[in-house]
């Protein structure tokens, strides 16, 4: 009788762990699957976050390319130049030396030429 | 008898849920089966998003990369006036400085309106959405995001109810938005504002909302408009009830394709030059209008293409539609003697007459076709280049005379004109040239001194910039190639020729009479320049009016090129109704000869003569370890 009992008191709790465990898996897979979605969502507005800030960013830098190339631009300069009294003008065809090209030269003499450029560019700077 | 009577109530019972499943079947099938289609469709709808990517419009540039168009981007700021409630009038006082309207006409907007469309239907669009202010940069944009986060209604919203505190809490955060733009910026103003157009706002229905879209109206802008433009990109995704994006339920996602960059050929430095040399001229000679052209007539590139009076593109309804009009292209007018390149090279070209053949000028007075044709001045005995230098009408209509109908008829075409010359910019005219058959007995004595005939200013240029390239014609060319956002090559654009009018032997004689034209002597002395050697043909052309020729009103113009030898430039300059003098040569050449000087010195052109004592001591090679003595003096 005694025997029976210890027996029967053996094969109930087996299940019980079973089941036990059984809900645990169910838990933690209704968890980890709630946790997931929630991943997903917290990444969703990361990415979507990223987009906006990288759409900021090429905007900015369309803005500043924009602004680069007024500044750089032709006219502006000229503006400048004026506004800070440069003494800035166009150079006259009388005030520019022309080098000839070295194909036209005869051979031997193409090292004189290059360097005689040289020297000519620092005589138009000064 | 009880099992009866619970047999009975066990029926009754069965009969109830039989019937409330059947109804619930019913339902079922209903939902799922019969109107399967239209849930599914509003169940989309309520989830479902798209969401239109503009394109970015592209940017023009010169030929050496200088912006001359681009676009920026901006914000639309809308509001939705069904979460305004009665709080308009708070709204309107935070945000009218900013947005720079009127308290009293934002306090208007903001109230919820209903609208009909063009079919007379009535459309609720305004009660949820109404636009208050385009183009707002991105930093007043933030400072409207943060006025109306702190935006205080004089009320204690903590003891608000639930209800009240969430209207607070929306009107705050959804009842202003924003919606991305692009201005169209010209960072020139209105430099080339002829050529490059203006564009103005297409609105297209979207998901019920009016969503604006750049096009071009005139100029580059329209004639390319479709390069320009790129192509519009969409997502289709779900949101969330607070309407956020959920990016993982994206379903569809195509990026937008920008619009392509237009690289014309022109070189802003030049359409500087001849816009500030117009400019002084339009002071000194105080015309209705005047316009410039630099080309290129080797090729048909146009560097410079200006008209006065211009506009602003950034703001393009500033300035009068008279203002907006390209001259160049679309005005037509008398040519004068600047045609007489026409009569006299086709003669040349024929052999029906030779450079040194004389012509009787009749002291300026002769007869032809019950006519009388005058010169500005008598000439007595003139030969082909002296007609030219001089630019007698008599001379010409006798070379006219000579040279025959058809065949005069078969140059005037052969040189592009009653014809597009087929630039790309919109509204181009043909011209007017009457077929033989409709002209009367002086038409032949008339139309070699340009009087008959309408030409635009660019035909007259591109006829001058053939006998520059040894008789080809070309193309105009205005675009040199399209690239993308990341600076690849699209589309290559080359010189493109026409025919060729006159032969080689013919040109270097019409070139020869052309440098007369600026000689001492010739009718354009003011054109001639210090280092070059320059050729071209004067042009002063009565007004034609209502009432035949319009006294004291003339069409004043020089078209010339240098070097006259190797062309390089070919330079056109028109005044309509001059003031301070009228001759083509005493008003016109002196603006030439600024803008050809200006450019040579710019573009670097080898000069072809030697001028003065200040010019360069000749250049010699020597071995490098002498030093010459003329650098060392620098």
């Amino acid at each position: 009788m005694r025997n029976r009992k210890s027996q029967s008191a053996v094969i109930r709790f087996e299940p019980a762990l079973k089941a036990l465990f059984l809900c645990l898996l169910i838990a933690g897979s209704a968890v980890g699957y709630v946790w997931q979605k929630s991943q997903i969502f917290q990444l969703d507005q990361q990415i979507r976050q990223r987009e906006i800030r990288l759409k900021q960013l090429q905007d900015a830098n369309q803005k500043l390319n924009d602004q680069l190339a007024m500044l750089r631009s032709p006219l502006m300069l000229d503006r400048r130049a004026r506004e800070l009294n440069l003494g800035l003008a166009p150079a006259q065809p009388s005030q520019i030396w022309r080098l000839p090209e070295l194909s036209a030269l005869p051979p031997g003499i193409g090292s004189a030429t290059n360097r005689l450029a040289v020297r000519q560019t620092g005589a138009t700077t000064q | 008898m009880s099992n009866k009577l619970q047999l009975r109530r066990t029926l009754l019972l069965l009969l109830v849920l039989g019937a409330a499943f059947a109804g619930l079947g019913y339902r079922l099938v209903d939902l799922q089966v019969l109107r399967h289609d239209e849930l599914a469709r509003v169940g989309e709808q309520n989830t479902t998003r798209e969401f239109l990517k503009a394109p970015r419009r592209g940017d023009i540039l010169d030929v050496n990369g200088n912006l001359l168009a681009t676009s920026t981007p901006v914000k639309t700021v809308c509001a939705n006036p069904s979460l305004m409630g009665n709080q308009q009038a708070v709204v309107a006082q935070a945000l009218a400085p900013l947005l720079g309207l009127s308290e009293s006409v934002l306090y208007q907007r903001l109230f919820p309106r209903l609208g009909r469309n063009e079919k007379g239907e009535t459309v609720t669009n305004g009660l949820h959405y109404v636009r208050l202010q385009k183009n707002v940069s991105d930093e007043t944009w933030q400072s409207i995001q943060m006025t109306m986060s702190n935006l205080s209604f004089g009320v204690d919203e903590q003891k608000l109810s639930r209800a009240d505190r969430v209207f607070f809490r929306n009107l705050r955060r959804s009842a202003i938005f924003a919606e991305t733009d692009q201005l169209r910026l010209y960072p020139n103003g209105p430099l080339a504002a002829h050529v490059l157009g203006f564009v103005g706002s297409d609105e297209v229905i979207l998901n019920g909302n009016a969503v604006s879209r750049l096009s071009g109206r005139d100029g580059i802008e329209l004639q390319l408009n479709s390069q320009l433009s790129g192509a519009a990109g969409w997502r289709v995704t779900e949101t969330d009830r607070q309407r956020r994006e959920l990016v993982s339920l994206r379903d569809e996602d195509v990026q937008a394709c920008d619009g392509f960059d237009v690289v014309l050929t022109l070189d802003v430095a030049i359409q500087q030059i001849v816009e500030r040399a117009l400019v002084d001229a339009m002071q000194k000679h105080t015309p209705i209008s005047i316009t410039g052209i630099v080309m290129r007539p080797r090729t048909g590139e146009i560097l410079a293409m200006a008209t006065l009076p211009n506009f602003d593109p950034n703001n393009p309804g500033g300035a009068p539609a008279d203002a907006r009009r390209d001259r160049v292209i679309c005005d037509l007018m008398e040519p004068g003697s600047t045609f007489k390149i026409v009569v006299v090279s086709g003669a040349l070209n024929d052999g029906v007459v030779h450079f040194k053949d004389t012509f009787n000028c009749e002291e300026g007075h002769f007869a032809y076709a019950g006519r009388v044709l005058h010169d500005h001045e008598p000439f007595g005995i003139l030969n082909t280049e002296g007609i030219i230098t001089k630019s007698s009408n008599i001379g010409a209509a006798k070379i006219g005379i000579r040279l025959g109908e058809n065949r005069l008829y078969d140059y005037a075409t052969e040189y592009g004109f009653g014809e597009v010359t087929g630039i790309w910019l919109p509204g181009e005219v043909n011209g007017i040239l009457y077929p033989v058959k409709k002209w009367s007995k002086v038409s032949i004595a008339q139309i070699p001194m340009g009087q008959g005939v309408a030409v635009t200013r660019l035909q007259m240029l591109m006829a001058m910039c053939a006998i520059a390239n040894d008789g080809w014609l070309m193309q105009p060319m205005l675009v040199n190639r399209l690239e993308d956002a990341n600076g690849n090559l699209v589309q290559q654009y080359v010189p493109h020729r026409v025919r060729q009018v006159i032969n080689d032997a013919t040109d270097k004689l019409m070139i020869e009479a052309l440098k007369t034209v600026v000689m001492p002597g010739g009718t354009a002395p003011g054109a001639a320049m210090t280092d070059y050697t320059a050729a071209g043909k004067t042009g002063t052309a009565q007004k034609v009016g209502p009432d035949g020729y319009e006294r004291g009103k003339y069409f004043a113009s020089f078209i010339g090129f240098f070097p006259a030898d190797s062309p390089q430039l070919c330079i056109s300059v028109v005044m309509d109704e001059p003031k301070e003098g009228y001759y083509g040569g005493q008003v016109c050449g002196p603006v030439f000869r600024e803008i050809a000087e200006r450019c040579a010195s710019y573009l670097n052109i080898t000069p072809d003569r030697v001028s003065g004592p200040t010019n360069s001591p000749p250049l010699t090679i020597m071995s490098s370890h002498r030093r010459p003595a003329n650098l060392s003096a620098q």
